[in-house]
């Protein structure tokens, strides 16, 4: 595993019948299946949260569904998320193999 | 207790998160101007900065200037009005957080010690000194160390589990010869059989027939649920929006609306149909007259079922055995396309795609149309 210098800012969007705000947060780990998220909002398991994100120069928009949610010890919630659009997701391992091939 | 340094240009703002700041147990150093600021935390050395940004005081510029003198320090930046797109480009600046408005104790507490933890390298000259350990810490030690062992590989048995779930490709055969179209209502999948004339819901789990609709009055060739409404095309090319009721009770008929229909699927705003003899999409306003907006011409060799995943729409060539993936701008070019390796062997001709939010299904009849039919729940993702 390669570790970036930085953790990816990410933008949280959520489904219209969700009516909530846009958010954001930081992407801790990333794979072609799934994230690991840390932010300030409320998830919980189950719902769905499109996640956008900046990687190897790509511009990403990726549905996630939450598969755990908890609080962390500084008080925002760490999600694990599993990617659901298989398109974005060939997209999304096309460039982590494109960073990894750099790094 | 750790230094921060406030950079605020309005007096109020800077007094509101200096309060809130000491009631943290952190020493904090004001400063109206970047230049302050800096003169401030040459002297000082804070363990982190913390930037108001407004319209008077552009954080992105402030965060970077920090960052270009203390490039070790962490910067969070408070929004005084809330912008995601905004908080994500300070991010991208540089900035270790973003608070969001309006700023409470929890949030900054969380923020600025989440930028202390993540963000600086902590250096030092000697290491500690080794903690002299008990017979007891080892023995813990070890007990964890069997525990961690034996986590991850219960772990890793259950993560093996869920990928072998989602590359399953299940078949069942069907006590019907003549599927049509398939459609997913959120619960079950049904099957459209024209020559019973017949709806079938199918649980998705065995797949056992739940419910059995008879439409005598014509003969449907596909369907589409939508949140409150099922619609379905007869043989004639007639439309139907029917109630999702025990009869399917219809509410409009649109005669001819759909000719050669090898299915439709609606986006939630316009309704689609693709033509299997014109080889066309039509996307029709759910008007009086369901209207046709646009046709685009569509690229593949025998259309045979459609379906909206939410984003973009897929369309099953019965030819080449593959789904096409289309977006909702410019349908006429596919964006993808998944090959179905179930049907490399031609024995089986697909009639029908549904989309259950997570995997596709299709249904086949037999190409000598004697043997029963095959509904089929492909892999999570398809291999390529």
């Amino acid at each position: 595993m390669t570790h970036l210098a930085t953790t990816l800012p990410a933008l949280l969007r959520f489904p219209g019948g969700a009516a909530r705000q846009d958010s954001w947060g930081r992407l801790i780990k990333v794979t072609a299946g799934g994230a690991r998220l840390c932010t300030g909002s409320r998830l919980t398991k189950g719902e769905t949260v499109l996640v956008g994100f900046e990687l190897g120069g790509e511009s990403l928009l990726i549905p996630g569904r939450v598969h755990d949610a908890f609080p962390d010890d500084d008080g925002q919630t760490v999600a694990e998320l599993r990617w659901s659009d298989m398109v974005e997701r060939k997209r999304l391992a096309r460039a982590l193999l494109d960073v990894l091939a750099r790094s | 207790m750790s230094a921060i340094g406030l950079l605020a240009k309005e007096n109020e703002d800077r007094e509101h998160l200096a309060t809130m700041l000491g009631e943290l147990g952190h020493r904090v150093e004001g400063a109206a101007r970047l230049e302050e600021a800096l003169e401030t935390a040459r002297e000082r050395r804070p363990r982190a900065f913390l930037l108001v940004d407004g319209p008077a005081c552009d954080a992105e510029t402030m965060t970077r200037e920090l960052l270009r003198a203390f490039p070790l320090l962490p910067v969070v930046v408070a929004l005084k009005t809330r912008d995601a797109r905004r908080a994500v480009e300070l991010m991208r600046a540089g900035a270790a957080e973003v608070v969001a408005p309006p700023w409470t104790p929890e949030d900054l507490k969380a923020c600025v010690a989440k930028g202390l933890r993540f963000q600086g390298t902590s250096i030092s000259i000697s290491g500690a000194a080794p903690l002299s350990r008990s017979p007891v810490w080892f023995a813990l030690a070890a007990a964890v160390f069997l525990a961690a062992g034996l986590g991850v590989a219960s772990k890793r048995r259950v993560d093996e589990a869920a990928r072998a779930a989602a590359a399953r490709v299940d078949q069942w055969q069907l006590p019907v010869r003549h599927p049509a179209g398939l459609a997913f209502d959120g619960k079950a999948v049904w099957l459209v059989e024209w020559f019973t004339q017949s709806f079938y819901a199918l649980d998705t789990g065995d797949p056992s027939i739940k419910i059995v609709r008879h439409l005598t009055a014509e003969t449907p060739v596909a369907a589409a649920f939508t949140g409150e409404a099922v619609w379905t095309v007869s043989a004639d090319g007639g439309v139907t929006r029917r109630m999702r009721d025990e009869r399917l009770t219809p509410l409009a008929r649109y005669p001819r609306a759909a000719p050669s229909s090898a299915g439709l699927a609606f986006d939630g705003l316009y309704l689609w149909t693709l033509d299997a003899r014109a080889k066309v999409l039509r996307k029709h306003l759910v008007d009086r007259e369901l209207s046709v907006l646009a046709v685009y011409k569509w690229r593949g060799t025998k259309p045979a079922g459609i379906v909206f995943d939410g984003k973009t729409l897929w369309t099953l060539d019965a030819g080449d055995r593959r789904l096409l993936r289309h977006s909702l701008e410019r349908p006429e070019d596919p964006i993808d396309s998944l090959p179905l390796p179930e049907y490399a062997a031609g024995d089986r001709v697909p009639s029908g795609l549904a989309w259950d939010g997570t995997r596709f299904w299709t249904v086949a009849a037999s190409r000598d149309e004697r043997s029963p039919a095959t509904l089929i729940r492909h892999a999570e993702e398809p291999p390529r």
